[in-house]
């Protein structure tokens, strides 16, 4: 590598628009929504009536009569391609068409395949299927203690080490458990001044990425190639080749655009059913999910959260308990790593000297619940922050103020023992104090209308260990490709990239071409998830460049170019190999250190890479006639490390924190008896351009990670930690009631009202 | 007797087209399927997202929600017809300025509802802005960005009048 | 969708023709935009759809008559209806609530006539044309009728025509004097279905309200006057009390269901709140 002391080639920190943007604004960019192959056939899916049941019988005949129909395909089937049908990434529970039994509603049953999908969607819903229903359980509380089994045992995934333990466990929901003991926590609650104790939950909800998941598979000649609008090609790659018992070198996995993930797109979702059906017909197979279908495909975990905290004479909590449920449906996806790996930040942003954690992640008959934006942060932020305030207002004690005095600081000890590093929590808190002009004077509303203010912040810890691979290529003419299996599904990542290989090799980003990912050509990379690919697929682009430029600089010796010549680089291929002709390729991996938790105590010296920050603050109208509530103002502030595209980290952050009003005011997936309601956008509503807070800010304060790639660290996560609580506290600040649970709708704040009027609303 | 398949004609991004299929295919199948066009694109299927907006005799339409046989004799544009001699329409480089979208899964949709609401009101006010593009979402939330491009657009249409 | 076969009559007798009235598979269609999703999602699979697109002027006319009046065809679409001078110039409550309609592209295509046919609980138009006291003018084979809007649905997705009987036109009377505004109340997103609709249309001189007319939707089965209410105004000075006791009768007297935007006794409570501030808009002279 070059010695010469890096001068910034003024690529961190450019606002360029995205490269692929005029792509985006022409209709042109590339989405496997999109893609057709030579004598493909569509799939469509038939899919479970009931929450819980064993198959009796599957009638395909009506449907086989249909003209066109070339098969119809049975879990029977797929045994004949796939000794073992059974996928996931920590659990191998999740049967690629339902075996034997049913467990949530809208399970993959049987598929149909036909050339045109008209008719396969006809003869999908075609197909009859008797099932004789089972005792089912819904709530994540009831199934800790339900005699109803949601599996007969569990199948952890051989993958994780740490999950092992778990293998062949009999009657029980709890996929997993996490504990986290530091200090004593009883004798500091037995101690205590004061204690507070609340109960939050959240609700179901769903991504609704507009492209709904999409898989191409194309298996033949002993080969596997999957077109995917997958958030982990490397992932879809090791665990397809796992199925098929191949090599990992016999399956290729593509992507393109996606057109969103948020978290819904990782791990796989229909791409082992495609190839299973691909290998079936011996033909390319296409499965395009509906909106309506993925609803039944993945989701947000609802959850039960007890807290329980322990406060001293001057305010300062001393100890806290945190019992957090997640509701992860019939199948466990990455829910079982939500638990744990959001599980031990679920005592907040704060100094607690005691803490006990237990968070578990049930098993239910609802469908599978997993990654989604934030991975289970939102949740724990509802929880603790409101709790937060709660003992503010019990304590008297400004919340602001309350939240300073218990801060996890620079240097401080994080509840894993984890000695905290550049995570600005005391500039995130002050930002936002600051925007929301926190402690000013404001108009308070009169009459019917009312209005409040509130805070709230999070801090979640960057999943570990996790490995990004990426590759430089400069071409004989000086041009430069990046190869990387980060997947840009609008976070901009292709854009980062571009400008952390430019600032290396001191080009200009809009010259540097990224290329899709395609696990025959872009090394392995996680995945594209928990806002892991700033830090850690920048890390490797840089060392990839790096490589590159030390090769360069190699190169330059060896024709005998004087140091410090500005030579371009054409002619220095040109005098090594005679002509325009050979490649220069970098390679970079990058894997950050960590250190396994204690399996007891939870404990680890280093538990993270990075921390990311983030908060809002809300002022709200409510009209207390009807509990209607109006935000007026939403201010959410992260701590993004330097960032790499600033305006595209803004975006980020407004963008995540529409998208988490959402989940605060309106979305909700709704049950009765396990059947969901509101499988679609004319009943699910999520954020239009009405519904926006007249006045939306996102903002970065000034810091730096001093682990990151030129001082960078993830961001698309933090705008959706805080949106929940910061809005619910300036509810109680403007009417003086408190919701326990999400969404917060206006009869739920309107009830809240009434009953604080000690004149409760019926039902009727 | 007419679940057979039939033949209409059209004007199809400004060229006289011809196409023959059966009477339960929507416009946006029939975009997609016989013309490769793929600018528009189904997502919600219930005329609520915008993803799938074209353009039907100047009026945008959701074509999840339009038998393709009523686009017999019809002036259908999409997306792909708006940058013309590979220069951006305005409004489409209000977008990019405005940095107006994130995955650009709903983009097309947006640009071309733009395009309706600036056709009816050049100088849009917030609730014209509101209550045109309201019936089209973006998940990733790059509202503000795209009213953003609105203004952007608008200012640059109504200078260049 | 499944396969059906698509007629595109030219005339309103052929079409007539093509219907059976023991025959549900076979339907009018107008924009599409409902049946398509009913087709969609498998709700409703027809095997003979005939259009109404190639009926002739006779469906697509706006008509203003002698004594202010007005008539819009069935064919007619809701774009359109927004955009008439002379509908707004009759009763301008119809563009403002096509405003929160659906949106531009629903509007673009939807028709009035299949607005009314398709008699979803939650439709926006049905409860303002019964307050504005409108008809549907309707032909079947025994020749045409006239329905008045709140007679025409009798159930969720039901109403009084018969399958081979088509909406030609709908008719309102003039409303000289009088002020109307419609209330859309939605309990989660801005474009959501309404959890109520409320219209009212008053007749008031001297701080005196000589005729009210209250037309509800979305938070009942059918749209439906409110009769009590209307009772509780007429004659009576506009005062807090009176409308307070008018929202009081409707809450009470609406037969109210529960669905995804809240329970019945919520939407009582909205009833009860926006029919009193609806009434101040009009009364205000704030018309809307
Ligand atoms: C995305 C979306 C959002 C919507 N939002 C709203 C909203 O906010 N408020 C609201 O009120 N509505 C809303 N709607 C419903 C909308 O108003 C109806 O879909 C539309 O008005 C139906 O008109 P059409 O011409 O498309 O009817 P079609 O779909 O063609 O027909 C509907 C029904 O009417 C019958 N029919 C059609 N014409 C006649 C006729 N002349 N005589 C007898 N029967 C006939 C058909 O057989 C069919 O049963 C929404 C719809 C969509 C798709
Ligand atoms: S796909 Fe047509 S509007 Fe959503
Ligand atoms: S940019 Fe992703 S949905 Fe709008």
């Amino acid at each position: 590598m070059t010695e010469t002391p890096r001068i910034s080639a003024g690529q961190i920190g450019r606002s360029i628009p995205r490269v692929e943007a005029r792509a985006k604004v022409t209709g042109t960019a590339e989405y496997i929504h999109n893609l057709r192959l030579p004598g493909m056939l569509w799939a469509k899916i038939c899919r479970s009536t009931v929450p819980h049941g064993r198959i009796r019988h599957i009638d395909t005949s009506a449907a086989a009569a249909i003209t066109g129909v070339q098969r119809i395909v049975t879990a029977a089937d797929i045994r004949n391609v796939i000794a073992e049908p059974y996928y996931g990434p920590a659990f191998h529970d999740q049967p690629i068409l339902a075996e034997e039994k049913v467990r949530h509603v809208g399970e993959p049953v049987a598929a149909v395949l036909a050339a045109d999908p008209r008719i396969a969607e006809q003869a999908a819903q075609a197909i009859i299927v008797d099932y004789e229903p089972l005792p089912a359980v819904y709530d994540e509380v009831e199934a800790l203690t339900s005699s109803v089994f949601v599996h007969d045992q569990l199948k952890p995934a051989g993958t994780f080490a740490d999950l092992k333990h778990l293998a062949g466990r009999r009657d029980t929901n709890i996929a997993l458990d996490f504990h986290l003991r530091r200090g004593d926590v009883e004798k500091a609650f037995a101690a205590a001044e004061q204690v507070f104790e609340h109960t939050f939950r959240t609700q179901q909800t769903m991504h609704t990425p507009l492209e709904p998941h999409v898989a191409v598979a194309d298996v033949r000649d002993g080969a596997a190639v999957i077109h995917s609008s997958t958030q982990n090609p490397s992932f879809v790659r090791i665990e397809i080749a796992r199925l098929l018992g191949w090599p990992e070198n016999r399956v290729r996995v593509k992507t393109a655009f996606l057109g969103g993930g948020f978290g819904a797109k990782v791990y796989v979702k229909v791409e082992a059913l495609a190839v299973a059906l691909s290998m079936l017909a011996g033909r390319p197979v296409k499965i395009a999910l509906t909106m309506e279908e993925q609803f039944f495909t993945i989701s947000r975990h609802a959850s039960t959260f007890r807290i329980k905290s322990a406060v001293d004479k001057e305010g300062r909590i001393t100890a806290r308990h945190c019992e957090v449920f997640y509701n992860g449906g019939a199948y466990a996806d990455i829910g079982p790593r939500v638990a744990q790996k959001s599980g031990f930040t679920a005592a907040g942003p704060y100094d607690i000297p005691n803490v006990a954690i237990d968070s578990f992640e049930i098993y239910t008959n609802r469908p599978p619940a997993g990654a989604f934006r934030g991975f289970g942060m939102p949740q724990l932020v509802w929880a603790y922050e409101c709790h937060a305030d709660l003992i503010a207002r019990g304590l008297g004690i400004d919340a602001v103020e309350f939240r300073r005095k218990n801060l996890l600081r620079e240097g401080m000890p994080h509840a894993t023992g984890t000695i905290m590093r550049d995570a600005a929590t005391a500039a995130v808190l002050d930002r936002l104090a600051q925007r929301i002009g926190w402690g000013q004077p404001f108009n308070r509303g009169n009459g019917t209308l009312r209005r409040g203010r509130g805070i709230a912040f999070g801090l979640k810890a960057a999943i570990s260990p996790t490995t990004s691979v990426a590759t430089v290529a400069i071409a004989a003419d000086g041009s430069c490709t990046v190869y990387c299996g980060t997947v840009d599904m609008g976070q901009g990542s292709t854009t980062a990239m571009a400008q952390i290989a430019a600032e290396t090799l001191e080009l200009d980003a809009e010259a540097v071409r990224v290329v899709a990912p395609d696990t025959d050509v872009t090394p392995y990379d996680m995945g594209t998830l928990g806002s892991r690919s700033t830090f850690h697929m920048g890390h490797a682009v840089r060392l990839a460049a790096e490589e590159a430029k030390a090769k360069l600089a190699a190169l330059a010796a060896e024709t005998g170019v004087p140091p410090g010549t500005n030579l371009p680089l054409a002619e220095l291929f040109r005098r090594k190999y005679g002509m325009q002709a050979g490649t220069v390729v970098g390679s970079g991996s990058y894997l950050p250190s960590y250190v396994s938790p204690d399996h007891a105590t939870g404990m680890t010296p280093n538990a993270t890479p990075f921390w990311m920050v983030g908060g809002s603050a809300a002022e709200i109208e409510i009209d207390t006639e009807t509990g209607q509530v109006r935000v007026l103002r939403l201010v959410t502030v992260a701590d993004a490390g330097t960032p790499v595209n600033p305006r595209i980290v803004e975006t980020q952050l407004t963008g995540a924190a529409i998208q988490h009003l959402g989940m605060t005011l309106f979305e909700n997936m709704e049950f009765t008896d396990g059947q969901l309601r509101n499988p679609n956008f004319a009943e699910y509503k999520i954020p239009g351009i009405r519904d926006l807070p007249e006045q939306l800010t996102g903002e970065i304060v000034d810091a730096v990670q001093q682990s990151g790639p030129y001082g960078a660290k993830g961001v698309g996560e933090t705008g959706t930690f805080a949106v929940a609580p910061a809005i619910a506290n300036a509810i109680h600040d403007a009417v003086g009631v408190r919701l326990m649970e999400l969404p917060i709708t206006p009869e739920a704040v309107y009830r809240a009202l009434r009953t604080a009027a000690g004149d409760p609303l019926g039902d009727t | 007797m007419s679940a057979a398949p039939r033949t209409i004609r059209f004007t199809l991004n400004g060229s006289a087209v011809e196409a023959t299929f059966p009477p339960h295919l929507s416009l946006i199948e029939l975009l997609r399927e016989q013309f490769d066009l793929f600018g528009a694109r189904e997502s919600c299927g219930q005329g609520l997202c915008g993803c799938c907006t074209v353009l039907v005799d100047g009026n945008a339409v959701s074509s999840c929600l339009y038998l393709a046989a009523f686009a017999d004799g019809a002036e259908i544009l999409t997306v792909e017809h708006l940058a013309r001699d590979g220069r951006l329409d305005p409004v489409q480089q209000a977008f990019i300025e405005a940095g107006a979208f994130q995955c650009g899964f709903c983009t097309p949709g947006f640009v071309l509802m733009t395009k309706q609401l600036l056709d009816d009101h050049p100088d849009p006010t917030d609730d014209q802005i509101g209550h045109y593009l309201s019936g089209n979402l973006c998940r990733c939330g790059t509202y503000p960005e795209i009213i953003a491009a609105v203004l952007d657009a608008s200012h640059c249409l109504t200078v260049s009048l | 969708m499944s396969p059906f076969a698509l007629e595109e009559p030219a005339s309103l007798a052929e079409a007539l023709a093509l219907l059976d009235p023991d025959d549900p598979g076979a339907r009018a269609i107008a924009g599409g935009t409902a049946l398509m999703l009913m087709m969609k999602s498998g709700l409703y699979r027809p095997q003979r759809l005939v259009s109404l697109r190639r009926l002739g002027p006779a469906l697509t006319g706006i008509h203003t008559a002698a004594d202010g009046g007005i008539e819009i065809g069935a064919m007619v679409r809701l774009a359109d209806i927004e955009r008439s001078g002379k509908v707004r110039a009759a009763a301008p409550v119809i563009a403002e609530t096509l405003l929160t309609h659906s949106n531009v592209r629903v509007r673009n295509v939807a028709t009035l006539g299949g607005n009314l046919a398709h008699a979803d609980p939650h439709m926006d138009l049905p409860p303002v044309l019964i307050a504005l006291g409108a008809t549907v003018r309707v032909t079947g084979p025994a020749g045409e009728r006239s329905i008045a809007i709140e007679d025409l649905v009798t159930g969720y997705l039901e109403t009084v025509l018969a399958n081979n009987e088509l909406i030609t036109a709908v008719s309102i009377p003039p409303q000289t004097g009088r002020r109307a505004t419609y209330a859309k109340v939605t309990a989660r997103t801005a474009d959501d279905w309404p959890a109520l609709g409320l219209a009212v249309s008053v007749h008031a001189e001297d701080g005196v309200v000589r005729d009210a007319r209250i037309a509800i939707g979305a938070a009942t089965e059918t749209a439906r006057r409110l009769p009590q209410a209307e009772a509780a105004l007429a004659g009576r000075a506009v005062t807090d009390t009176t409308l307070r006791e008018a929202g009081r009768a409707a809450a009470a007297e609406a037969p109210v269901v529960a669905d995804h935007h809240g329970s019945v006794a919520y939407k009582r409570v909205l009833i009860e709140v926006h029919l009193q501030r609806a009434l101040r808009r009009v009364l205000d002279g704030a018309a809307r």
